[in-house]
């Protein structure tokens, strides 16, 4: 891979960052679904198969994820060197806890303990929380590194996990619970919130022009098929219409996919790198100071005029 | 850092001298006999104003050595035809074989005469940038001596790309080649168009980062805010070729808003024209015995000769003589009565009196108020009256001057600038004084490595120049080159080393096309053999598609190529040269030369073989030498470098003697070697002999040189001269003479060119000149409304990195480069995005690049950094950079009285729909 | 308690990128792979506009976000205040070039060269497989630091010891040196300037200073 020049005018502004791919979104796409789905899956405890499927799905899921990581990653052979740094790092975190997932998840389809099932799901939870930590954790990318993509992260993570489950137990035998699907309109509310609870907070905050672009411009389309559409599906279904199962599995369908389409425009497209400040521009041996800049930001916290 | 420990790690001391602006120092660090890295020389530290540094040129040296890219042996053309379409079919040769190759063309020319039946040399030879050939070609400039005459006319852009008035006029009034401020010792620079911190190498940048934090003042005047502009205090966005216009009502405000009172007046008085009196006519009034000009003594109320011991001169005023005689052209004699003679100053006074900051403001698109502010600042911060000591010696300290870029000291209105600004320092005294205006070397006079040896009185009480003859008997009416130098530019002379390369080269390619109806000379030929050394005319001329083309109808060319390039596409034989890292040369350093280059240190540097040369790569002084034994000349060819030729001083003087003995056919190693213990010897007047083995190891060798070297003002008070200002008597006289002498030929093809001979410039349309151009092509104004100007770049300078990828990698952290600059706004209103792929087209042709959009650029003016659009070198043709010069015109309308043109053009620009690259 | 840092001032720098080539000299980075580059600014409008040329690279933070993130410890802070990388432990996970602020580091994972696949000679004998597929940057040429430490030699003094790039710097913009010393140019300097250290509000405590005027 030639990594191409850039121009002397992209330097000077955020850019988007290219080092995590599609790969790493991967992981925070699938990861982050298949943690909320062990938990769910534990949580509801429906027939045994609906959970041991749940719990296989779940752990493809963060499987998939690691292995795409894997395959990004520029030095595979030595992927175990992940686990020296837990004091502080995440991601060390998030390895540790991803061979917690896989003992407990694979122990739990294999015997179907709930005990199992139910360690897995706690499990899956601190995978996802893990995952949020390692995006926020990033200094770099202001859109990450935002507090409330944290809550965002978990939050769409709970929902796309709870959309699977119903998925799930829509093509399972027994129909889809009352509570069940209460609990998914819930969770897309919640999403909803914490969703527009972090796009406020990053522009009270300020983040690069690009990514604040990027992330408004998906607000009408996540809102609808993410939210709108999903509620309502999941409304009718509960209201009675025929089709039940199908609803409910669209309705799951439409949780998991919105939340997927706004991590994997969190993780790429929004993800622009916090570029430069000038809190001062020089004298050039006379005259005043230029005021100050922050190219490719509107709103320039900790920039204070020259 | 690498898994095998190298064997041995050596870091060899030697110099750059990539741009005008060297030679710098730099070592290079060879790992088991592979050039790795470029450092700085940090044992020249206190001996070089840049502490042993190089600019950022030298760090693609090592990949200028190992590019995969190089010609490496020998090459000859199997393909008879020549073109851009035509393949040359290079096959490689031995030495041998191309050696006699060229050899043969060499003395088949001898054979037929030096000189062709036109009277043109036969043998023509091009150098590229700036003079910089010249430190890299060993004894190459010996062989050229040895053969006899050579036509340097076809130009690679000197005359075009180089600040050729400036050239010509600096060296005229003060042996300034080169012009700069005493940075040093500046407070207040106002830099129009020069863009130092670019060009100006290590030195310039170093000193003026150092000023700034000092707090000096630059003001940038320039239609684009370039990266000299952005580190000035202050940017005025000038419209493009109207600077005449600003720098007139600077010396407006100086002269009519200030008066003469707060000027220099011992300055004006003593060491300009001032005082000399005008007669009604124009010409000096003279006294009629001794033929001297007349000032007004204001002791005795008498006109006297200007050098009359104990006498007063009037600075300003009229006054009315007896009896007094005035010599015209031809040394016409008339004799005046009762005349009023005006003082030079007078009738400067009154000639600027029209050019006001309100009249320039609706020129130059600078507003009245700046113009005149900066008029005052200039004035303040010369601070007339103070002094400053300098090695036991006191002297005037004038902090303040004007510098000129390329484009505004070249082409039409290059004289009025030149002339402006040397009037401007002198004004205030600042001429040749600490802090001032300073020349730096001088190329058209000799000596040409001490501008004082080469003052001496002269005629008129000013230092002595050697015009090329306008008299009936002595002017040169059939050319002796193929850019009529001697016969059409009078100021450039023909004794400096440079006189005939700073000819009008361009009418050396335009007129192996079309010549003027009226051409009554005999018809230019094409030489029989053209050497080309170091240099692209195809690249770095105009109009270079139709250059290309006349380049290949050269019967014969040997190239010294480093790469295929789109100049010697079209050669004979190609000759692989050791490059920089790879070959030995003594050059001088220190003193004053180009630029910002003046040193508290004179002495020599050497630049050595660091690493062994790629391939069948060899010496140029190698090859210079087995040229010379091919053509029998070993004795002239020895002779000249005996006498100092190619080396840094003679190899035989007082009290030592290393001259060479052809006979024995010494190889480069005893040539330089008696170089190095030359040099040294002459340096250290007898006290210390280095051997080549010396500065291999120590790199240079430095004496101590006073800062008075620096200014040439004491010299001339040493010598009672005057400056020849602001009055150009000798060139009304001048021009008129050759007018003369071409009427007389019945030619008028220069008469326009023959209207800048005036002794007090005015104010003519310059920018008009382009567009007036355009209108007579049977364009249109309206579908070319911007001008198109080029910069340089510190990373590619004129181009000559073009092929090595670090520059351009490092290159594209600045903004332009590899594009087309224009301001953002209106680049939206033509709908045209950042990155867009753009069409920029001339009357003549279009070239391409991506939209750079800046604010920093005037809304009517676009901007190509360097010269690129290469079609033939090895990775700058995959760059898809645009270029000016292919689409700027040479044009006998757009060629000014020096012969020189500038880098301006009319165009529309696009987006290049579909065109993505 | 040593603290290397490095003051940049910016009245000085004009932008020649000396120093960017200077460094992928003396640090061997492939093309495209720049470990310090000079920015190029532009702040207004038509007419009033300003340029300003900014040099970036590793801020050797003394709160280092990269380290804080690496999950192999590869990334670690020195007791001399640089910021270091181990090629042997790093997997190229791409966390400390997310992590970091200055966008100072970068992966390469596959070998280039200037003009194509295969290596010049001068590439061919710097080049390291061991600096594929893991993560890079600025090291304040640590070598030299180390070799300091052996000799005695004072970095930001001795050229010897010192970056390749504030040696190479033609306009004198950079010095460099241990901030705890108050007798170091660096020290010195910054006493005598009005600076400012970038996005410390993040909290990363950069050691990059830059000098925009006289105090």
């Amino acid at each position: 891979m030639k990594k191409p020049l850039l121009r002397a005018s992209s330097l000077a502004s955020p850019k988007q960052q290219h080092n995590w791919d599609w790969r790493a979104a991967t992981n925070f796409i699938a990861g982050g679904a298949g943690g909320g789905l062990l938990l769910w899956a534990a949580v509801v405890n429906a027939s045994a198969d609906a959970t041991r499927m749940a719990i296989l799905l779940g752990l493809i899921l963060i499987g998939s994820g690691l292995t795409c990581v894997w395959f990004e990653i520029g030095r595979p052979w030595r992927a175990l060197n992940v686990y020296r740094h837990f004091a502080t790092s995440w991601m060390t975190r998030e390895a540790v806890v991803a061979l917690g997932v896989f003992v407990a998840g694979g122990l739990a389809f294999l015997t179907g303990a709930s005990a199992l099932s139910f360690l897995a799901g706690i499990l899956g939870l601190t995978f996802l929380y893990s995952q949020a930590r390692i995006l926020a954790a990033n200094k770099g990318i202001p859109a990450w590194r935002h507090p409330r993509s944290i809550s965002l992260m978990i939050a769409t993570g709970l929902a796309e996990g709870a959309g699977f489950l119903v998925c799930v137990l829509s093509l399972s035998s027994t129909p889809v619970a009352f509570p069940v699907l209460a609990g998914l309109i819930a969770l897309i509310v919640v999403r909803a919130y914490f969703w527009k609870s972090y796009l406020g907070g990053l522009v009270a905050d300020g983040a690069p022009d690009a990514t604040l672009k990027v992330l408004s411009g998906i607000a009408p389309r996540l809102l609808v098929v993410g939210h709108v559409l999903p509620a309502l599906a999941v409304v009718a279904a509960m209201a009675g219409m025929p089709g039940r199962a199908g609803l409910s599995f669209a309705a799951g369908i439409m949780v998991v996919a919105g939340g997927w389409f706004l991590k994997f425009t969190l993780v790429r497209r929004a993800a622009f790198t916090q570029g430069l400040a000038l809190l001062h521009l020089p004298v050039r041996g006379q005259g005043t100071a230029g005021a100050a800049a922050k190219p490719g930001w509107k709103v320039a916290p900790g920039v204070k005029a020259g | 850092m690498a898994a095998v420990q190298p064997k041995s790690v050596k870091h060899v001391p030697t110099l750059c001298y990539n741009c005008v602006s060297g030679p710098d120092f730099m070592t290079v660090k060879v790992v088991d006999g592979v050039a790795t890295e470029i450092e700085p020389n940090f044992a020249a530290a206190e001996v070089h104003p840049a502490k042993g540094k190089v600019c950022v040129k030298a760090y693609g040296l090592v990949q200028k050595t190992y590019n995969p890219n190089r010609i490496l042996t020998p090459m000859k053309r199997t393909n008879p035809k020549k073109g851009r379409n035509e393949d040359p079919g290079f096959v490689p040769i031995s030495w041998d074989e191309a050696l006699d190759l060229v050899a043969g063309k060499l003395n088949a020319a001898r054979a037929k005469g030096l000189v062709d039946e036109a009277g043109l040399p036969r043998v023509a030879v091009s150098l590229g940038h700036g003079g910089t050939p010249s430190n890299y070609m060993g004894t190459f400039p010996a062989f050229l001596a040895a053969w006899g005459p050579v036509d340097f006319s076809f130009g690679s852009g000197q005359g075009v790309k180089c600040v050729h008035s400036e050239h010509l006029y600096g060296e005229f009034w003060h042996r300034g080649f080169t012009v700069a401020s005493d940075t040093p010792n500046a407070r207040y620079v106002i830099a129009v168009g020069a863009n130092v911190e670019v060009t100006g190498g290590p030195c310039a940048v170093i000193r003026h980062a150092d000023a700034r934090i000092r707090g000096y003042k630059r003001v940038q005047v320039e239609p684009s805010l370039t990266a000299t502009g952005a580190c000035s205090a202050e940017w005025v966005p000038i419209r493009p070729k109207t600077d005449p216009a600003f720098l007139f009502a600077l010396i407006h405000v100086l002269m009519h808003e200030n008066g003469l009172g707060k000027l220099d007046i011992p300055f004006l008085r003593d060491r300009t024209a001032s005082p000399y009196l005008i007669a009604p006519d124009g010409l000096y009034l003279r006294d009629p015995q001794s033929g001297k000009p007349l000032v007004w003594d204001e002791v005795s109320g008498t006109a006297v000769p200007h050098d009359t011991a104990g006498a007063q001169p009037a600075v300003a005023g009229a006054y009315r003589l007896a009896h007094a005689v005035v010599v015209d052209a031809d040394k016409e004699r008339r004799e005046y009565s009762d005349v009023e003679g005006k003082t030079a100053y007078e009738m400067l006074l009154q000639h600027i009196a029209k050019y006001t900051p309100e009249w320039a403001e609706t020129i130059c698109d600078v507003k009245a108020a700046t113009i005149r502010r900066i008029a005052n600042e200039y004035l303040e911060a010369a601070s007339i009256g103070e002094t400053i000591e300098i090695d036991g010696k006191t002297l005037s300290l004038r902090p303040v001057a004007v510098t000129l870029g390329k484009s505004v000291n070249n082409g039409w209105g290059a004289y009025e600038c030149c002339w402006a600004r040397t009037v401007l320092a002198a004004l205030v005294g600042a001429l040749e004084n600490p802090g001032g205006l300073v020349g730096t070397t001088v190329r058209l006079n000799k000596s040409r490595d001490n501008r004082h040896l080469s003052v001496a009185p002269g005629e008129d009480g000013f230092m002595v120049q050697y015009f090329n003859p306008t008299s009936k008997e002595e002017w040169q009416s059939t050319p002796s080159t193929r850019n009529l130098h001697q016969t059409l530019v009078p100021i450039v002379g023909h004794n400096g080393a440079w006189s005939q390369a700073l000819g009008p080269t361009q009418l050396a390619w335009m007129f192996q096309g079309e010549r003027p109806d009226d051409w009554s000379m005999p018809m230019p030929t094409l030489p029989d053999v053209w050497i080309v050394y170091r240099s692209n005319p195809s690249i770095s001329f105009w109009d270079t598609r139709h250059l290309a083309e006349v380049a290949a109808r050269f019967p014969f060319m040997a190239c010294v190529a480093y790469t295929v390039d789109e100049t010697n596409y079209m050669a004979d034989v190609l000759l692989p040269e050791a490059t920089d890292l790879e070959s030995t040369q003594m050059i001088r350093m220190g003193g004053t030369k180009y630029m910002e280059q003046f040193w508290d240190y004179k002495g020599v540097v050497l630049r050595q073989k660091a690493v062994e040369p790629q391939g069948e790569a060899r010496d140029f002084t190698w090859i210079t030498t087995e040229l010379a034994r091919r053509t029998g000349l070993l004795d002239p060819y020895f002779g000249a470098i005996n006498k100092g030729i190619s080396g840094v001083s003679p190899l035989k003087g007082e009290g030592y003697d290393f001259s060479l003995d052809p006979a024995s056919e010494p190889a480069p190693e005893q040539i330089w070697d008696a170089v190095c213990r030359a040099a040294s010897v002459t340096l250290s007047e007898g006290r210390e002999e280095h051997d080549l083995e010396w500065f291999r190891e120590n790199g240079f060798f430095a004496v101590p040189m006073s800062r008075l070297e620096w200014y040439l003002t004491p010299t001339m008070e040493k010598l009672g001269l005057r400056y020849e200002l602001p009055y150009q008597e000798r060139l009304l006289r001048a021009g008129r003479e050759l007018g003369r002498r071409l009427h007389e030929k019945k030619m008028n093809w220069w008469d326009e060119q023959l209207s800048e001979y005036t002794a007090l410039p005015e104010w003519h349309d310059v920018p008009g000149r382009w567009i007036r151009n355009l209108e007579k092509s049977g364009a249109k104004l309206e579908d070319f409304p911007f001008w198109l100007l080029t910069t340089k770049s510190m990373q590619y300078h004129a181009g000559g990195n073009a092929a090595i990828e670090v520059m351009h990698e490092v290159a594209q952290n600045l903004r332009g480069h590899a594009g087309v600059i224009m301001n953002a706004k209106t680049a939206a209103g033509l709908g045209i995005a950042e990155g867009d792929r753009v069409e920029v087209r001339s009357h003549i042709g279009a070239t391409y690049g991506k939209a750079s959009l800046m604010q920093g650029i005037r809304p009517d003016t676009l901007v190509i950094i360097g010269q690129f659009d290469h079609w033939a070198t090895p990775f700058a043709k995959t760059m898809d950079a645009p270029s000016l010069n292919t689409i700027a015109p040479m044009s006998l309308d757009l060629t000014d009285a020096t012969g020189s043109g500038a880098d301006i053009v009319r165009v529309g620009v696009r987006r290049a729909e579909g065109m993505a690259a | 308690m040593k603290r290397y840092v490095m003051s940049i001032d910016l009245r000085r720098c004009v932008g020649c990128q000396t120093c960017t080539a200077a460094c992928k000299g003396a640090n061997a980075t492939p093309p495209g792979i720049q470990w310090r580059r000079v920015l190029d600014i532009e702040t207004g409008e038509f007419p009033d506009v300003r340029r300003t040329f900014l040099p970036m690279a590793c801020m050797h933070c003394a709160n280092p976000p990269c380290e804080k993130v690496c999950p192999t410890r590869a990334t670690t802070k020195r007791a001399d205040g640089l910021v270091a990388i181990d090629y042997d432990l790093c997997i190229g996970c791409a966390n400390c070039v997310m992590a970091c602020p200055y966008d100072a580091r970068s992966i390469v994972h596959e070998a280039h060269f200037a003009y194509g696949d295969t290596p010049m000679a001068s590439e061919a004998a710097r080049f390291d497989p061991d600096r594929i597929g893991v993560s890079m940057k600025c090291t304040f040429c640590v070598d030299r630091i180390d070799l300091a430490a052996r000799t005695g030699q004072i970095p930001g003094v001795d050229p010897e010891v010192t970056p390749a790039c504030v040696n190479s710097c033609i306009s004198g913009a950079m010095e460099f040196g241990d901030i705890e010393d108050p007798e170091s140019s660096v020290s010195r300097l910054l006493a005598q300037t009005q600076h400012y250290r970038m996005h410390e509000e993040l909290g990363t405590e950069p050691g990059v200073y830059y000098i925009w005027d006289q105090s």
